[in-house]
């Protein structure tokens, strides 16, 4: 707009009422100007109560530039120059699938179904147009394929849950927080990473109830910074020492909750033997504690005191510090402190446990229309249900953070399968798995790699083939709020796919016809198969009766007569509501962990101290701790190349002034992050904000090496290691790294 | 000049914003601006302290549309005006004749940075307008929307002071009785 006096246009605007299918922690109601078949304008949440509009965030509000962004891809491409290059040709779609599919039979039959490697994420993906699903479904059709098991957030706090509760359901709805007395966010940044959309404005006004909000994290978040009356500021990877100290505490001033320990859980007298020290002669107390974590032990006292005496409680454990070498156990110390506490399954508790997920609005995930049926490559595998024990999981695939050392390595290196042939959708791996350096050779040794992606990411620098795929402003699907709801969300076509950009479902039936796969049956047009998905899951069948009114407002809200509270019905009436343990009770002991008989999964929380902590030996070599947080301008790798978000929040590390001193880096100064994985270049931001011998770079940065195999592009992955935890956590947070100037390569 | 009728203004509580700049990229959206030096909204921020006791603050940096704006009489062809019904200030692109000609005279005058340029050679004067297309529709400004966390708020001055107070002080702002800005707070202290 230039003036008052400009006219309007005479040009009708359409408002298309949609949301993105970011793998965000939200899900947000926009509205989309349409003018003459182009997005001109966004704008969110117009619900008449204003106070409960689902408002979009930073992101949500760039995505007219991240849908005409000049590098979105449009047609498909082929590889003209060494992989890694970046270097490709335009070619048509006939083409491109052609050669894929020529590909395909000439590994199947030289090597077999198992060389055929799948690497699936959570990118851009909503419930319809789900490309891991369709490519799940191809690929069983073409005689089979090889995967990889588990993603990368959340495995840590899906463990514990799996665990202790034996459901990942362990959220309240937001505003019960409201109901809490004390609020103890721990390792948690709703202000960054959102955690339900109406996550912060409640918490805000929880802050402005009068109830006090504790923050315990090694950074003084965006979240702490508006909500916290108190910071305590903690060493990466030292939560469950602390967490043991309060419990400590807690059990000497005899503020547990025995009558409900008795009732709803198993095993917290071993775990209170190992707390008091009975079976190793160290109680865990605050001083012991203090010495592990710098907690000082006053302040973990006076904690542990207010968290036992104060009803109800809500303690708030995330799931980034259960990225780590035994990062499940974070959860399980947060669960058992609510256990403790009582605070499970009343107004104003918590049930921990990370995930912070309730059951409205999952449904849509993952549900496949139609279906893919068993995947003949892993047909005759033990049964990995209700089962702890990973390597059940590893049978026939890799864990999905060991990925590229499965390409590299194959059955050599202990792998159930050669990996000949790749297919990516809706990841860029490479970028977002640790060890990107290693990932690159991975990339540059496989025979032939296909991926489907929106953009010339890393990882697609280094594909044979790429297929440009429509973006959700593209497509009409169902989305998903996560974690939290309550309220389902569609997504409606706002313009017509950019260039020669598809849906991954079609790509997958065109796949299948160059295949020659004759049954593979077509996906429905869009609104029958979304009238369909409505249809399947008891919740939207009784909840959204009209399809045309869902589509129009774009959100069905629920109505709760009160807040969800996990665990509710389990805790009022346990007799006919056991938890799904198989005890029935919460399970501070597991017998399923015990007789798996390893020493780094204890079959209660303990503190462990593992590689690449504060402690490791290592530590003389690389004295620093990285942390890699989520960014707030991008959603992990996604939208990186949106520069109303890059200018916004540029990418800087966090440095504590002490460790900057001392090494003569200033404010601004560009600095070589470095250890035996890799380099990368950053500006050095110098704060206050983060505790001293740790460093914090946001991941997801695009890795970008230079000539010399320094990433300029500052992508923490760079650094971090490909490894899991017992419980199938990528334990990219256990990372230890050494800063100094950069003096510009070579 | 004429006093106007009413004064627009804007409130913030400072206390409520987590810096996420969804205000400023709504404004980018909102108003077509390309990302770069052009920012009709910018986010301020502050950082005070020693670990473990610190204190963070943001504010919100749009156009004030003050009172008596000092940045209305520097321009030498009167290209920034006043609207009589509302206080809203102007700026006439099209009269303006670029930063270099006048060597950025309201940009030098105005206490907050608030008139904007872009990088090319002779780029004209913008700057955030108070959202005048919407509101003449009768809608709030495209910030005051899209804040997650409801810490915008914009009106008639004086009923904005009756709801909020009249506190023209907040952390990491100075208030210019020069220029008046048309700004009220909830200030951020220590919790
Ligand atoms: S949108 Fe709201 S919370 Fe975010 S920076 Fe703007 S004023 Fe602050
Ligand atoms: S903030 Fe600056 S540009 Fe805006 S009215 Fe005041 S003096 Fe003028
Ligand atoms: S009032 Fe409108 S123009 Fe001014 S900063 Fe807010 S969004 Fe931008």
């Amino acid at each position: 707009m230039e003036n008052q006096e400009e006219t309007q246009e005479e040009v009708p605007i359409k408002i298309v009422r949609t949301t993105s299918a970011f793998d965000c922690g939200g899900r947000c109601p926009l509205r989309v100007h349409v003018e003459d078949g182009k997005i001109t304008r966004i704008e969110t949440d117009d619900y008449e109560v204003k106070e409960e509009q689902l408002r979009a965030c930073l992101r949500c509000r760039a995505l007219r530039q991240y849908v005409y962004h000049p590098k979105r891809l449009k047609y498909p491409l082929k590889r003209d120059g060494p992989k890694g290059s970046g270097k490709f040709k335009r070619i048509s779609w006939d083409e491109a699938l052609s050669e894929v599919a020529e590909k395909l039979k000439e590994v199947k039959e030289k090597h077999g179904n198992s060389s055929i490697f799948l690497a699936t994420g959570g990118g851009y993906q909503a419930a319809f147009h789900d490309g891991m699903l369709a490519m799940m479904r191809l690929f069983t059709q073409f005689g089979g394929y090889s995967t990889h098991y588990g993603n990368v957030s959340s495995e840590g706090a899906v463990y514990a849950t799996q665990t202790m509760y034996k459901s990942p359901f362990v959220g309240n709805s937001r505003e019960d927080l409201l109901n809490s007395k004390l609020i103890i966010m721990w390792g948690w940044d709703p202000a960054r990473m959102i955690s339900g959309t109406d996550t912060i404005f409640n918490l805000i006004k929880a802050k402005e109830k009068g109830i006090k909000i504790v923050c315990i994290d090694p950074r003084y978040t965006d979240s702490a910074a508006v909500l916290a009356h108190q910071w305590i500021p903690i060493i990466p990877g030292t939560d469950v020492a602390m967490m043991a100290a309060m419990a400590y505490v807690i059990i000497k001033e005899n503020l547990h909750d025995q009558e409900f320990l008795d009732k709803y859980t198993v095993g917290f007298d071993k775990f209170k033997s190992y707390v008091m020290g009975d079976e190793d002669d160290s109680p865990k107390t605050p001083e012991w504690a203090e010495s592990i974590t710098s907690v000082p032990a006053k302040i973990i006292t006076d904690l542990a005191l207010e968290y036992g005496k104060t009803k109800p409680a809500a303690l708030m454990d995330c799931q980034g510090p259960a990225r780590s070498a035994v990062g499940e156990l974070y959860n399980r110390a947060a669960i058992t402190l609510t256990a403790m506490t009582g605070n499970i399954g009343v107004h104003g508790g918590s049930a921990a446990g990370g995930l912070m997920g309730i059951p409205y609005g999952h449904m849509f995930f993952r549900a496949g229309i139609p279906p893919p049926k068993r995947n003949p490559v892993e047909e005759g595998l033990k049964s990995v249900r209700g089962s702890l024990d990973l390597r059940l999981r590893l049978q026939a695939r890799c864990h999905i953070n060991k990925m590229f050392d499965a390409i590299l390595k194959g059955k050599d290196g202990g792998y159930p399968f050669d990996v000949k042939f790749a297919y990516f959708v809706n990841n860029n791996f490479l970028n977002q798995l640790g060890n990107a350096n290693k990932s690159a050779e991975a990339l540059k040794k496989l025979d032939y790699m296909v991926i489907a992606d929106l953009w010339l990411t890393p990882t697609a620098r280094y594909a044979d083939i790429i297929l440009p795929v429509a973006s959700i402003a593209e497509k009409s699907d169902l989305t998903r709020p996560w974690p939290s709801g309550p309220y389902f969300t569609i997504a409606n076509k706002a313009i017509e796919p950019l260039g020669e950009c598809k849906s991954d479902i079609r790509i997958a039936e065109e796949l299948a016809d160059k295949l020659g796969i004759d049954d593979f049956e077509k996906y429905p047009d869009e609104d029958k198969a979304l009238k369909f998905m409505l249809k399947m899951t008891e919740d939207t069948r009784k909840e959204v009766k009209n399809f045309r009114k869902f589509k129009d407002d774009g959100i069905h809200r629920i109505k709760f007569d009160e807040p969800y509270v996990a665990f509710k019905k389990q805790i009022e009436d346990p007799e006919n509501n056991p938890i799904g343990t198989p005890s029935g009770k919460i399970e501070i002991f597991s017998q399923r962990i015990a007789d798996l008989n390893n020493p780094e999964n204890p079959a209660i929380p303990k503190y462990m101290e593992r590689w690449e902590g504060r402690y490791d030996p290592l530590s003389k070599k690389y004295p620093l701790q990285l942390m890699s947080p989520h960014p707030k301008s991008r959603i992990h790798s996604e939208m990186f190349l949106v520069e109303w978000l890059r200018e916004v929040d540029p990418h800087i590390a966090w440095i504590n002034p002490i460790d900057a001193e001392s090494r003569g880096i200033k404010d601004g100064d560009e600095i070589l992050v470095f250890n035996d994985r890799g380099k990368l270049t950053i500006k050095a931001w110098l704060t206050e904000r983060i505790i001293p011998g740790a460093i914090s770079i946001f991941e997801g940065a695009w890795y970008e090496p230079d000539e010399n195999g320094i990433d300029r592009g500052g992508c923490v992955n760079t650094l971090t290691k490909d490894a899991y935890s017992p419980g199938g956590a990528s334990a990219l947070k256990s990372c230890l790294v050494e800063m100094k100037l950069f003096d510009g390569g070579a | 000049m004429e006093v106007p009728k009413l004064q627009v203004g804007f409130y913030f509580d400072q206390t409520r914003c987590i810096g996420c700049s969804a205000c400023a990229v709504a404004c980018k959206d909102w108003h077509d601006i390309p990302a770069g030096p052009e920012k009709w909204m910018t986010i301020l921020y502050n950082e005070k302290g020693k670990i473990p006791d610190l204190f963070v603050s943001y504010l919100i940096r749009p156009c004030y549309h003050c009172e008596d704006p000092v940045c209305i009489p520097v321009c030498p062809v009167e290209a920034i005006t006043k609207r009589e019904e509302d206080g809203i200030v102007l700026v006439d692109s099209e009269k303006c004749i670029g930063k270099d000609e006048c060597k950025s005279k309201c940009l030098k005058a105005c206490p907050y940075d608030a008139p904007q340029f872009g990088p090319e050679k002779g780029a004209k004067m913008k700057k955030c307008s108070y959202c005048l297309d919407r509101h003449l529709e009768g809608k709030l400004p495209i910030c005051v929307e899209s804040c997650r966390t409801h810490a915008l708020d914009v009106g008639n001055l004086e009923e904005l002071k009756g709801k909020y107070g009249d506190i023209k002080e907040a952390d990491n702002f100075v208030y210019s009785e020069r220029t008046k800005p048309a700004i009220i707070f909830k200030p951020k202290k220590k919790i």
